[in-house]
């Protein structure tokens, strides 16, 4: 029974956590990091609002989510405000209602610890499946547009004018985004998801230099700090959300040395 | 090859560009000279169909120049500015090069021999065939344009559209690159467009000079052209004075040499 769970739980954990690799590169080399703490907490308000009315399906959760990136994108696009105060909006906003709405639900405060945090109880077997999916469409995409992307990241109008339909793919890349955090959030918890947007390219890019080697160790790393990090929470009987996480910034401390070894 | 017909850009009210009429042959190689501000960058923006203006229209071969981008691949090669290219991209000179000829599943691909010998023949051109290899984060500014320069040159394009290709090469360096544009130029039979801040070296190389602040205030043969009066008109004062070739119909005519 709890092998099940565990294994459950590192395979939902490896497949978002791969897909998450891939996005990270772009996230970081555009530095977007914080749009992603932005999209990850405004999952916030739908969770709870799942709590109020006893519902756990995904709906509620992406859509303030998908809603939340796509305003923090069109802000960012317009660029009439930038795009952190947007965010910061979003984010007030979203757990604000989210504290709002769980207060005058049942059983408040242990919620509140498990969406924050994560806990792989809740993950199940419908999770599983889910994951599989948004795995294979998300890395279908994401390595179709790879080079798109690489060139948008490069110089977004000579992207335009290859003929690129760079606003169509910035919007799609928001949107896998948003999918991937929201169903990373009961393993990982809504605080902590946002590392799987930052270390996996920071781990990278301190093992190599070239991009076909960051994506590649990003990916790898973040499967191994799954795997750690839920071995130990077993035998350390901590939350495995914290427990991954700090599995993740000790691979990542290694990999700094690495570096200053090498150079 | 180009025409603008009566394009007006705004931006907040504020006119970026106004009244210009303008036509760019093909074959030509074309300086265009302003302050900072004075809109040469959104000049090219709208020549490239990256911007639209406020009124008026782009002509390239009688077509809107996205319409007709999208139909010419490769038409065109392309020099940002230096500052809004991302140049913290853990890519090498050879996949900068490569970087605007897309292909599918990207992060998986292999050059073919082709792509390698073309890359070289520009790298080697541009003097930077050594740092084919060389990660493009490591290179100074000056390598880093002549990768940039080698990208625009890697599909033949009819049309070479530089901004600013000068900024952070060295004078040494700044006289080559303008023999290898001139070149390109005549050899290649490629039309170049070319934003410059440098007056001496525009005067010598290119074969028409446009004066750009706002509105166009000279357009001629760079030999025909008084420099005194350009740079008094474009960093000086008097904003009224105006030399000018035949394309500029909309100008008011103030012929200061016949
Ligand atoms: N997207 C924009 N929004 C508002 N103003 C802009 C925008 N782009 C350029 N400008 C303004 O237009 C003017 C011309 O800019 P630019 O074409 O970059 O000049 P140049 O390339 O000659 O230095 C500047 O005053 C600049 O502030
Ligand atoms: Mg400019």
């Amino acid at each position: 029974m709890i092998w099940d769970i565990l294994i459950r739980a590192f395979i939902i954990g490896a497949l978002l956590s791969v897909l998450l690799s891939v996005i990270s590169y772009f996230v970081v080399m555009r530095k977007m990091t914080f749009a992603g703490v932005g999209i990850a907490h405004s999952a916030f308000g739908g969770i709870a609002l799942n709590f109020l009315l006893g519902f756990t399906t995904y709906a509620f959760p992406l859509f303030f989510s998908i809603v939340a990136s796509l305003i923090i994108a069109f802000m960012y696009k317009r660029g009439n405000m930038t795009e952190d105060s947007a965010i910061d909006l979003i984010f007030i906003f979203s757990m604000a209602f989210g504290v709002f709405i769980l207060s005058i639900s049942d059983g408040y405060s242990a919620n509140m610890l498990g969406i924050l945090f994560g806990n792989i109880l809740s993950v199940n077997n419908g999770d599983l499946y889910l994951s599989v999916v948004v795995f294979i469409f998300g890395l279908t995409f994401m390595s179709y547009y790879f080079s798109h992307f690489q060139l948008i990241t490069y110089n977004e109008e000579l992207a335009e004018i290859s003929g690129i339909k760079t606003t169509l793919l910035y919007y799609l890349f928001w949107l896998v985004l948003s999918v991937v955090i929201v169903l990373s959030i009961k393993l990982i918890g809504i605080i902590l998801v946002n590392a799987f947007l930052v270390l996996p390219t920071l781990v990278g890019l301190n093992i190599s230099r070239n991009y076909k080697g960051v994506v590649l160790t990003a990916a790898i790393s973040s499967v191994l700090s799954i795997a750690a990090g839920i071995s130990a929470s077993y035998a350390l009987n901590t939350p495995a959300g914290a427990t991954i996480v700090l599995a993740y910034v000790t691979i990542w401390i290694f990999s700094l040395i690495y570096k200053k070894i090498k150079t | 090859m180009i025409k603008f017909k009566n394009i007006n850009v705004k931006f907040n009210e504020k006119s970026i560009l106004k009244d210009i009429n303008v036509s760019i042959k093909t074959g030509e190689f074309l300086g265009i000279l302003g302050p900072n501000g004075a809109g040469k960058t959104t000049f090219i923006k709208v020549l490239l169909g990256l911007i639209e203006p406020t009124s008026g229209v782009v002509l390239i071969k009688g077509k809107k120049p996205k319409e007709f981008l999208m139909q010419n691949k490769g038409f065109v090669g392309y020099l940002p500015q230096h500052a809004i290219v991302n140049w913290n991209l853990p890519i090498r000179v050879i996949d900068a090069v490569l970087i605007d000829n897309i292909k599918p599943f990207g992060l998986f691909r292999k050059y073919k021999k082709k792509e390698l010998e073309k890359v070289h023949y520009w790298l080697e051109k541009f003097g930077i065939e050594n740092k084919m290899y060389n990660y493009i984060r490591e290179l100074s500014g000056g390598q880093q344009q002549r990768v940039s320069l080698s990208r625009c040159m890697i599909n033949n394009p009819k049309l070479l559209i530089l901004d600013e290709p000068n900024t952070a090469i060295d004078a040494v360096y700044n006289v080559k690159l303008y023999d290898i544009l001139k070149e390109i130029n005549k050899e290649k039979k490629v039309t170049i467009v070319m934003v410059s801040h440098d007056i001496g070296a525009v005067t010598a190389y290119v074969d028409e000079v446009m004066c750009l602040n706002v509105k166009i205030h000279c357009h001629n043969f760079a030999n025909n052209i008084d420099y005194s009066t350009v740079i008094k008109n474009l960093y000086g004062e008097d904003m009224n004075i105006v030399v000018h070739g035949d394309e500029c119909k909309n100008c008011t005519v103030n012929r200061l040499k016949q």
